[in-house]
């Protein structure tokens, strides 16, 4: 124990030599200076070398990490951003939307953090402000089912857009249902930011 | 002529008799009339006194605006859609008095003879209007116009135009009014308003937002509507002189639809209760205190509209599984159909208003997928279809009670119309893409809408 600490005493000690080289190193332009000896050049040589291949090792694990986490986020965001699509006038769940939303409170459950703003939307064909009427129900279905599996009522707030956003600008069938839908946004990405 | 029309009239209600059991066979789900009610488009063929405004005299220096006022009367009275305008030359003799038999075997039965005095700074328009058949004086005034080249003087003449109409006929035209409505804008859509002879369309909001759904003051300074700027959909009002947009009412979730009653006092709006939309009034003079009108779980209650004695509302909501139009004693009142429930049927009534004259109420129903605009009275009885061409959206009553201002794509064009439900002829206000939700001023006579004017400086706000 007694040992081991010494040689842990002895290596931060190199790193901290290394570490005021490297920062002397960069300082503005010194002096000119007779030509150090060899032989200390030598031990700073390898000091040095040593200290930058565990930095380069703690960069490239640094690099892995954040690979890791870039690619867990993209998960998280494409499962969350997945939208939920609704029969005409109607604001309830399509049994083929489940998977959907099983997925989301899975994600959910396991970032306690994230904050989500459900958008609710429609198709063009009815009026205006009713559309208004039926995007707020939209929202608050896809709320009402994230809250049943126990998920807290302050992760989520709810907006409509009524026909005001369509994804398809077309008067068709295939837009029409591509426009009624959730959308959703995440207004706090919780400790997928906060990195730990 | 007439007997064309007649015939095309005819023709018209006969297709329209036969079309909805056609209809039926091929998309049963997408209608809101009864397959048993006949809904026609049934104009009554009307009789329109003729009308001569011969050239108005007046200075040199003034000759311009009175050949301006001039076409502007004219125009005023042809939209108006209570007289046939007959055009004369500028041959007619117009000195000594009133040659009322010439008049008459021109065939007129109202003469407006028009005289432009004062000076350019303050100019004044006489004008007086001879009944040709009864050869008398029916009434005469002198208008007061703002200086050449003001912008208040379209509004002045068009003012004028209303109290002509006024002797002639008891009721008082529209032309001093204007239309908002929702048109493009750089974040969604902003509001904008014209006149109601298609003059001087203006964007009036600047929110760089989602907004819709504006509504007129009864006193015609304000338009509140629904804006998305401030992130929570809320209800605003914007002042018209300067156009500054002030924020109204916000409750929690959706604020929308938001309609003034006939004294200006209070406001009904829908808003968010548990996910669902109910219908709120709100105390203007005090500022305060929302209290809900509507209950319904379940269902969703918006688009609401006062009645001219503000004592009920025309609301739209989807309760029996249809969206319908209902009306309702304020506060408290058990609802009431007013648009027929059809068994099975996917029916779709919506964007209601009271007309100012109390008898009817327009709003519009699917017909073969398409929304068409209708008539109803308040208690139900008599349904009229007045539209077939296109899709035909959110209508608008005048002050006068007989023209309606609507969305539509006939031709091919989005844009917005207006209808003489009388006699059922049919003007573009507007042609823009995206112009919807109109909404028809009442008369801006009142002496404090112009005097807010003349105080600004200019009428127009950008």
């Amino acid at each position: 124990m007694a040992s081991m600490w010494k040689k842990n005493v002895g290596w931060l000690g190199t790193v901290a030599i290394a570490l005021v080289i490297a920062g002397c190193s960069k300082a503005p332009a010194p002096e000119p200076e007779p030509e150090p000896e060899p032989q200390v050049e030598d031990t700073r040589d390898m000091e040095a070398e040593r200290a930058a291949r565990e930095a380069e090792e703690a960069r490239r694990l640094a690099a892995e990490e954040a690979r890791r986490r870039e690619v867990e986020r993209n998960r998280v965001v494409s499962i969350l951003s997945e939208r939920v699509f609704f029969d005409f006038d109607r604001s309830d769940i399509r049994s083929d939307m489940e998977s959907v939303l099983q997925r989301k409170v899975s994600v959910l459950r396991e970032y306690p953090g994230i904050v989500l703003r459900i958008e609710g939307n429609a198709d063009e064909r009815g009026s205006n402000e009713y559309n208004l009427a039926l995007g707020q129900r939209r929202a608050e279905a896809v709320r009402r089912y994230l809250l049943s599996y126990g998920l807290e009522a302050g992760r989520f707030s709810t907006i409509s857009y009524g026909e005001e956003r369509p994804l398809v600008r077309a008067s068709n069938e295939q837009a029409w249902a591509q426009n009624r839908r959730d959308d959703f946004a995440i207004t706090n990405y919780g400790r997928l930011d906060s990195g730990d | 002529m007439r007997a064309a029309i007649d015939k095309a009239l005819l023709l018209l209600c006969a297709a329209s008799i036969l079309m909805p059991a056609a209809a039926a066979a091929q998309d049963p789900e997408r209608d809101s009339i009864p397959s048993d009610v006949r809904v026609g488009i049934l104009y009554q063929p009307s009789f329109r006194p003729g009308i001569i405004v011969p050239p108005i005299s007046t200075t040199d220096d003034m000759q311009e605006l009175a050949d301006s006022a001039r076409e502007i009367l004219l125009r005023d009275f042809d939209f108006g859609d209570r007289f046939q305008v007959m055009r004369v030359g500028d041959d007619v003799p117009l000195e000594g008095p009133v040659n009322y038999n010439l008049w008459d075997q021109m065939g007129a039965v109202w003469l407006v003879i028009g005289a432009l005095e004062g000076t350019p700074d303050s100019p004044v328009l006489r004008l007086s209007l001879h009944d040709v058949v009864f050869k008398l004086l029916q009434d005469v005034q002198a208008f007061e116009l703002p200086s050449v080249g003001d912008e208040r003087m379209r509004l002045v003449l068009h003012r004028a135009s209303d109290r002509v109409t006024e002797w002639a006929t008891g009721t008082a035209g529209m032309a001093a009014t204007k239309i908002a409505f929702v048109g493009h804008g750089s974040g969604g859509s902003e509001i904008y308003v014209v006149d109601s002879d298609g003059y001087n369309p203006h964007q009036l909001s600047d929110d760089n937002s989602i907004t819709l759904s504006p509504a007129w003051s009864p006193s015609g300074d304000r338009i509140a509507y629904m804006s998305y700027k401030g992130g929570d959909p809320a209800i605003y009002e914007l002042s018209l002189n300067p156009g500054r947009s002030t924020l109204l009412v916000d409750l929690p979730g959706l604020d929308l639809t938001p309609s003034y009653s006939p004294d200006g006092k209070t406001l009904a709006f829908g808003s968010t209760v548990d996910g669902r939309t109910e219908i709120f009034t709100y105390d203007l003079s005090q500022r305060c205190c929302p209290e809900r009108t509507t209950f319904a779980r379940y269902s969703n209650s918006l688009s609401p509209t006062f009645s001219p004695d503000g004592k009920r509302i025309a609301f739209n909501s989807d309760r029996l599984g249809q969206l319908h139009i209902f009306v309702k004693d304020i506060p408290d009142g058990s609802p009431e159909l007013v648009t027929p429930y059809i068994y099975d049927r996917s029916v779709h009534n919506a964007g209601p208003d009271w007309s100012p004259k109390g008898d009817r109420i327009a709003f519009h129903g699917w017909v073969q997928g398409q929304p068409q605009i209708f008539t109803v009275a308040p208690n139900g009885r008599g349904l009229r279809q007045l539209t077939q061409v296109g899709r035909n959206e959110d209508p608008s009553w005048a002050s006068d009670g007989r023209h309606i201002v609507f969305a539509s794509t006939r031709h091919g064009y989005e844009g917005l119309w207006v209808l003489d439900v009388v006699s059922g002829r049919i003007r573009r206000l507007v042609r823009a893409a995206g112009a919807r939700l109109p909404a028809w001023s009442g008369s801006l006579d009142s002496p404090s809408h112009f005097a807010e004017g003349a105080a600004a400086g200019s009428y127009n706000n950008r």
